[in-house]
């Protein structure tokens, strides 16, 4: 009974210690699945000439984190972001990215901003056979190599941003139809292709080219260019512009006093109020630019991207463009990861080319080499605000000007 | 008619070039300092005549006293606190100290004001005057005829005060200055508040003129190298005839071939330096003179 009953104990306590042990284990087996943080790795440019869309895209990356994490996490794992700055650099942008796969072995990484940045970038993910889905990069250059690794989040690559502003005009009856076009563009590996395709289709379909000119960066008085468009009386002016650019040469054409019956700018406009800052609000009526995203746009998860974007940086903000832009390539990294169930990179680089995802800038779906295969929308600013006029899906406003009144001194 | 309205463009250019490079020459004549930090100093002084006028809603052009003489101060203080203890081991190590010096700007007005650009609109910025076919953008006139008054006053301190002959005195000889009781140390910090406060001027009238963003520091900087390389390092009257043709150069450039205007500016420089290395004014120095 004695030999029996210490037996007996002496079982329990094996028992106890074997189920404490595998509790402790098990514990820490589950911890470490649930508490590791899937660290995934982020160049951008927080500094120099790019730091205002850096800075936008690190916030659009920062709330959907904070999203994810919320709601659990991606695959279980709470998502932490290890964002270093480029300073606008393409060879620290190279630095960044090599550091991260190779020195921080990040499972994950997502783009930079501008093709500029994403080109270099580009090439550090296919040497190392890492997915970069980037916010930014469209440049058809980006694509010329055929990478397997980079997907372009937006709806289409750069030349095609033109084509909704090139179909509305297009689309106007003969006798109202523009039918001379001035040019001007950065030599920028986004904005340059925009504008060459505009040229291009608008040539293709008889209208008239009565100036066209390629700008290096550092340009920034725009008066002789405001006067030289004017001389040649273009119904049609479009720029390919960043910002600054674009705001000196509307202002260059305000105090000249020559307003055509259609602007377009790539860029520029879409950044708010310190566009109708800088032009003044009155003078952004009737300009166009092409965008690929809307803050009133009903695709899934936009209203709250919204909301947690207020949340975070200011009550009534709205979310800047390139913001969103970075929320959608997030979340086509986490549909990727979700979708393969894991980090495995040429598993996920397949998967993406194989499904559409849905985003707040709507269904992204890619080709062979990473470009999108949707279309741009085309905004407008009205009476004070930015509408969405094409395509009908996406409109937000059925009212559409043109011709675009005077400015307003 | 055209080249007439180019040359209106590149002289207003020019006249608001002539002032943000009077400082550089200015530091550069005095104490053979290259201060990259000058196209920062430049960026926070419009930063500044942002806010005010956010705040207030003054007129701009009327802050040029109130920044000039804050970035004086200043300059005086940055002088006596950080260059004095450089500048001894070499021309190197004060490039090195500027250039930190517009890295820590450069972050600071991006914490204190964002990544965004401001705009100070006035009632002028969109209106040009007219005369015939020809136009002038009015902030551009008005902030080239206020950099003139602004380089006027200071040419007349320099040639009129006692302080401006001592710091005219150093830049041409140290030695001898010394020997007259000329104390380098104060006419030193002198000279870099005086450089610093023709940068708050100058941030004042660029604000007028241009979106401002914490970053647009280095262009400014490289076209104001550019301007006293040509001019002649350390000569104000060399900066001014070098800005006033690359003004010229420029505006040219972006009205007929705008895709080579960078390539004119600095071919421009280049050019005259083979011909004249000391600048179009600048003196020949030899390195065994005493």
């Amino acid at each position: 009974m004695n030999n029996s009953y210490k037996g007996l104990r002496k079982t329990a306590l094996v028992a106890a210690v074997t189920a404490l042990g595998l509790l402790i284990t098990g514990c820490g087996i589950g911890s470490s699945k649930n508490s590791d943080p899937l660290v995934i790795g982020i160049s951008l440019p927080l500094t120099g000439d790019f730091a205002q869309p850096g800075g936008a895209a690190k916030k659009g990356y920062e709330v959907w984190a904070s999203l994810v994490n919320e709601d659990g996490g991606v695959l279980g794992q709470q998502v932490e972001l290890n964002i270093l700055d480029d300073a606008s650099s393409a060879e620290q942008v190279v630095t960044d990215y090599n550091r991260l796969i190779n020195q921080d072995k990040v499972p994950l990484i997502l783009g930079t901003f501008s093709s500029l940045l994403n080109f270099p970038a580009s090439t550090v993910a296919e040497n190392n056979e890492m997915v970069l889905v980037a916010p930014a990069g469209g440049s058809p250059k980006i694509f010329e190599p055929m990478p397997k690794y980079y997907f372009f989040a937006q709806q289409a690559t750069a030349p095609r941003q033109a084509e909704p502003f090139v179909n509305y005009i297009l689309s106007l009856p003969e006798s109202e139809r523009p039918k001379t076009a001035a040019y001007a563009t950065m030599d920028d590996p986004f904005a340059g292709p925009v504008i060459a395709n505009m040229q291009a289709l608008f040539e293709a379909a008889g209208i008239k080219t009565v100036y066209s000119k390629v700008y290096p960066p550092e340009t920034t008085n725009f008066q002789p260019f405001a006067s030289a468009i004017a001389k040649a009386k273009p119904e049609i002016i479009a720029q390919g512009a960043v910002f600054e650019d674009g705001v000196n040469l509307a202002k260059g054409l305000i105090q000249i006093g020559y307003s055509p019956k259609a602007m377009f700018q790539t860029s520029a406009p879409s950044n708010g109020a310190q566009y109708s800052d800088a032009i003044g609000l009155a003078n952004t009526e009737g300009i166009f630019y092409a965008v690929s995203w809307s803050e009133k746009a009903p695709t899934p998860m936009n209203a709250e991207f919204v909301a947690r974007y207020q949340k975070l940086f200011g009550a009534g903000l709205v979310p800047e463009e390139d913001a969103a832009d970075a929320f959608a390539a997030a979340q086509v990294l986490q549909a990727a990861v979700e979708g393969t169930g894991g980090t495995d990179n040429p598993a996920l680089a397949d998967w993406l080319r194989a499904n559409e995802v849905q985003t707040i800038l709507g269904p992204l779906s890619w080709d062979e080499i990473g470009r999108p295969q949707g279309d741009f929308l085309l905004a407008q600013w009205q009476s004070g605000e930015v509408n969405i006029v094409a395509p009908d899906v996406a409109k937000t406003s059925n009212n559409l000007i043109f011709p675009k009144p005077a400015w307003t001194k | 008619m055209e080249i007439i309205q180019v040359l209106s463009y590149g002289i207003l250019l020019g006249g608001l070039y002539s002032l943000l490079s009077s400082g550089l020459a200015l530091i550069f004549g005095v104490l053979d300092i290259v201060n990259v930090a000058q196209g920062a100093f430049l960026v926070s002084g419009a930063f500044l005549t942002w806010q005010i006028w956010d705040l207030t809603g003054i007129e701009p052009i009327l802050l040029i006293p109130v920044v000039a003489l804050l970035w004086f101060g200043l300059g005086i203080i940055i002088y006596r606190t950080l260059f004095v203890r450089v500048a001894p081991q070499g021309p190197s190590m004060t490039v090195l100290l500027s250039f930190g010096l517009a890295l820590i700007i450069e972050g600071a007005l991006n914490l204190i004001f964002g990544n965004k650009f401001k705009s100070v609109q006035t009632s002028y910025s969109l209106q040009s005057y007219k005369l015939g076919e020809i136009n002038f953008p009015a902030p551009q006139v008005i902030a080239s005829l206020a950099a003139a008054v602004v380089l006027v006053l200071l040419y007349l301190y320099l040639k009129l005060s006692w302080a401006g002959r001592a710091l005219r005195a150093t830049a041409q000889n140290r030695d001898g200055a010394a020997l007259i009781g000329i104390s380098h140390r104060k006419i030193s910090s002198f000279a870099y508040g005086l450089g610093m406060a023709t940068a708050g001027a100058g941030g004042v009238l660029i604000s007028v003129s241009y979106p401002i963003y914490p970053a647009t520091h280095y262009e400014w900087i490289s076209k104001l190298l550019g301007i006293i390389v040509l001019g002649g390092m350390g000569s104000i009257p060399g900066a001014i005839i070098g800005s006033m043709l690359l003004g010229i150069v420029e505006a040219a450039g972006n009205t007929y071939a705008p895709q080579w205007t960078i390539l004119f500016f600095y071919g421009v420089i280049i050019l005259s330096l083979l011909f004249k290395p000391e600048g179009l004014l600048g003196a020949r120095s030899r390195k065994d003179s005493v």
